[in-house]
């Protein structure tokens, strides 16, 4: 049976759901692996293996959703809670840049006390200020999030956010696409299976790309696990938005859901699985955040052709324990010691050149920054302009 | 790989018991296709010992700290850490490992230590080993082939001395030097036998310039095609990390050496390391089996 799936999937066939689970369950990793590869050759010809440079900023980690897997996010009125100021971002763009770095990845928690008009003003002032830097933020769950609380429709919202400046969609808060799982985590509430897919559709409509992401190792079932590639891969037929799938590992510490981490060969089996679905979505990244560098480089072998984001900053994983680092150099020092050649590339997956670190001097990376400093409190200044809707935020804005 | 026919008339060749040619294992060290250098180590591996993966359990004690805390019950293997300068306390630690192991399996130093306490001493090696010996070291803890000189007198001393459970490892070769290593200790082993494990990755980690995965799996897959008439071999859990050490059982690692013997779970771990280690095993598709120190099943 396997040996005939095999064969199928080599001959280029498109897999159905019992097939992929049949798969994933049955097939030895290594063919599972040779199939994924075969795959990425067949869609990546001349070996190339792409990075972006970019610096993944969480604007804040005040969050109403309270997903039970979440150890980033902080209630609203919490001491620990924070949003950044447009100088702050700032900053982080200049630093950013220095390294060579082209995109803004752009996520934070479902904050009551940030308008609409905040997010506008925000993109408008990073585009004036840096014409040339592209805005990759917002995922699904934060535009459902900013449409319900300003009681303006998904559409609407896109196409605002557009007009100051949004030019990609994140592909987070996917978590896995089935309902009874999502009820589960908790975030059932911050958007459903279906309403994901659909703020997904209209992003796409409206003329974005963006990627399309899944955290496995909760609750799910191996079925559950391919019913979300599934619907990925039925979006991907309707619109062909998605650039890239992104797989990571549900990391567990200091979450309320607990429990453990899966395993390696259990990342690189998912990933493989996924290249062989989703046969109608180009790229796939190496999800090194949560797997360490090492098997960051093995899923390479496992279907990955993209090695994604030489970080810079990253505060959501290492809220739940994973804390690897990789600069530019190490990431291109792993693409080319598993025998492919280098690619920076921007969100749509063109080509932007060689290394910058060939071409340039840029600072060594040995370790990610954070959102904020350790005991930095400061409201930014320019919160003030903008009505809150909580008590806590009310206050903080009458205490200013 | 430069063929799938050449990988299928390897495949075969190792599927019938057939040994790999040095060119093969050269040609498959330099091919960056590492799933078929993987599956190929993955058949040896399974010929060799089916789907069983052993674990062994390590209280590591420094040698000048108090073995009777740093040993609990669990370790199947006391090693003991760093060396003093003088033999008379090398002796005196092994003495004190010993009497906190009873009969469990005490290991430690490394032959530079050997050599070490033997110029110190103004003693022939021979000489330290046999008092070591006496004093309850039943194994050294590492043997780095890339800083040993004349790997055959080393090894010869050794099993003139008794020591008959020897692990041979690599401090800090590069890839392409550790796969020379692996077939000489397979020459090694023929001409004297008494090695009874490999540890194909560096011990001494470049924190600048890290070992990368690829590196790492494809030095696992390479011992073990290369050397399979030494029955193990290890990585180490501790060291290479639980992804890294899972992924390498399916490149032919058929041991997860130095498992922490504490059961406590630090740091917010839920589990105990013994279950981390077995949950791991079997989510590679393999059966887990505790061994202690001489190798030996835990029942
Ligand atoms: S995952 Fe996102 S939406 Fe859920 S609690 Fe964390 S920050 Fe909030």
């Amino acid at each position: 049976m396997v040996d005939e799936l095999a064969r199928k999937v080599m001959d280029g066939a498109r897999v159905g759901a019992a097939d992929a689970l049949e798969l994933y369950r049955q097939a030895p990793t290594h063919l599972l692996g040779r199939l994924a590869d075969t795959i990425r050759a067949r869609r990546h010809p001349p070996r190339i293996v792409t990075y972006i440079i970019d610096r993944n900023v969480n604007y804040t980690n005040v969050c109403v959703a309270r997903c039970n897997f979440c150890a980033f996010y902080r209630p609203v009125g919490s001491s620990e809670g924070y949003v950044l100021g447009f100088e702050e971002i700032f900053r982080k763009i200049d630093e950013t840049m220095a390294v060579g770095g082209n995109q803004l990845l752009l996520q934070g928690g479902h904050n009551p006390d940030l308008p609409i008009a905040w997010y506008e003003d925000l993109f408008r002032a990073i585009k004036g200020r840096y014409p040339e830097l592209r805005l990759h933020a917002l995922s699904p769950p934060e535009i459902l999030h900013i449409s319900r609380i300003n009681h303006v429709p998904v559409p609407e919202v896109v196409a605002r956010l557009v007009a100051a400046g949004l030019d990609s969609i994140p592909g987070g808060g996917a978590e896995i696409l089935v309902d009874r799982v999502r009820k589960l985590l908790n975030c059932y509430g911050k958007a459903s299976a279906d309403e994901w897919i659909d703020v997904m559709r209209h992003a796409h409509r409206a003329g974005l790309r963006a990627t399309a992401t899944m955290m496995y190792g909760t609750v799910e079932t191996d079925e559950e696990r391919i019913e979300h590639l599934i619907r990925v891969r039925d979006l991907q037929d309707e619109t062909g938005g998605f650039t890239a799938f992104i797989a990571w590992s549900f990391q567990p510490e200091h979450t309320e859901r607990g429990g453990v981490e899966a395993t390696g060969i259990d990342y690189l089996r998912t990933l493989a699985l996924a290249r062989i679905v989703l046969d109608n979505v180009d790229n796939l990244q190496a999800s090194w955040v949560t797997q360490g560098g090492k098997v960051g480089q093995l899923s390479l072998a496992f279907g990955a052709n993209d090695m994604g984001s030489v970080m810079i900053e990253e505060n959501v994983v290492r809220a739940a324990g994973a804390s690897y680092c990789m600069d530019e150099v190490e990431i291109v020092t792993n693409i080319e010691d598993a025998g492919f050649v280098p690619k920076r590339r921007n969100m749509h997956y063109e080509i932007l050149g060689d290394p910058i670190f060939r071409e340039r001097e840029v600072p060594r990376m040995l370790e990610l920054a954070t959102a904020r400093s350790a005991g930095d409190t400061s409201v930014p200044e320019q919160l003030r302009q903008y009505p809150a809707r909580s008590r806590a935020g009310k206050q903080l804005r009458l205490a200013q | 790989m430069t063929s799938s026919s050449t990988f299928d008339r390897l495949l075969d060749r190792v599927n019938a018991g057939e040994r790999l040619t040095a060119d093969d294992i050269a040609q498959l060290a330099a091919t960056p296709d590492i799933l078929s250098v993987g599956m190929l180590a993955d058949a040896l591996r399974r010929r060799l010992h089916g789907t069983r993966v052993t674990y062994a359990r390590v209280a590591a004690c420094a040698f000048d700290a108090s073995f009777a805390n740093a040993v609990p019950p669990v370790a199947r293997e006391i090693r003991i850490t760093g060396c003093p300068t003088s033999l008379t306390s090398a002796r005196a630690a092994v003495e004190s490992a010993k009497a906190v192991a009873g009969d469990r399996l005490v290991s430690g130093f490394c032959w530079q230590d050997v050599e070490r306490l033997g110029s110190n001493a103004g003693l022939p090696v021979a000489r330290v080993l046999a008092e070591l010996r006496a004093a309850g070291l039943e194994a050294l803890a590492e043997m780095p082939m890339d800083a040993i000189d004349d790997e055959a007198a080393v090894i010869d001393t050794l099993r003139q001395a008794g020591f008959d459970r020897l692990r041979l490892t690599v401090a800090k070769a590069p890839a392409a030097e550790r796969t020379g290593a692996m077939l000489r200790a397979a020459a090694l082993q023929a001409r004297f036998g008494g090695i009874r494990a490999i540890g194909p990755l560096p011990t001494v980690l470049d924190a600048l310039r890290p070992t990368t995965g690829y590196d790492d799996v494809k030095a696992v897959a390479i011992a073990r095609l290369a050397a399979p008439n030494i029955p193990t071999v290890q990585v180490d859990w501790q060291r290479d990390g639980p992804k890294l050490a899972q992924v390498a059982l399916t490149f032919g690692a058929d041991d997860l050496d130095n498992v922490t013997a504490s059961d406590e779970a630090p740091d917010g771990r839920r589990r105990a390391p013994v279950e981390e280690v077995r949950r791991n095993i079997e989510a590679a598709g393999f059966t887990a089996a505790e061994r202690d120190g001489r190798f030996h099943p835990v029942s």
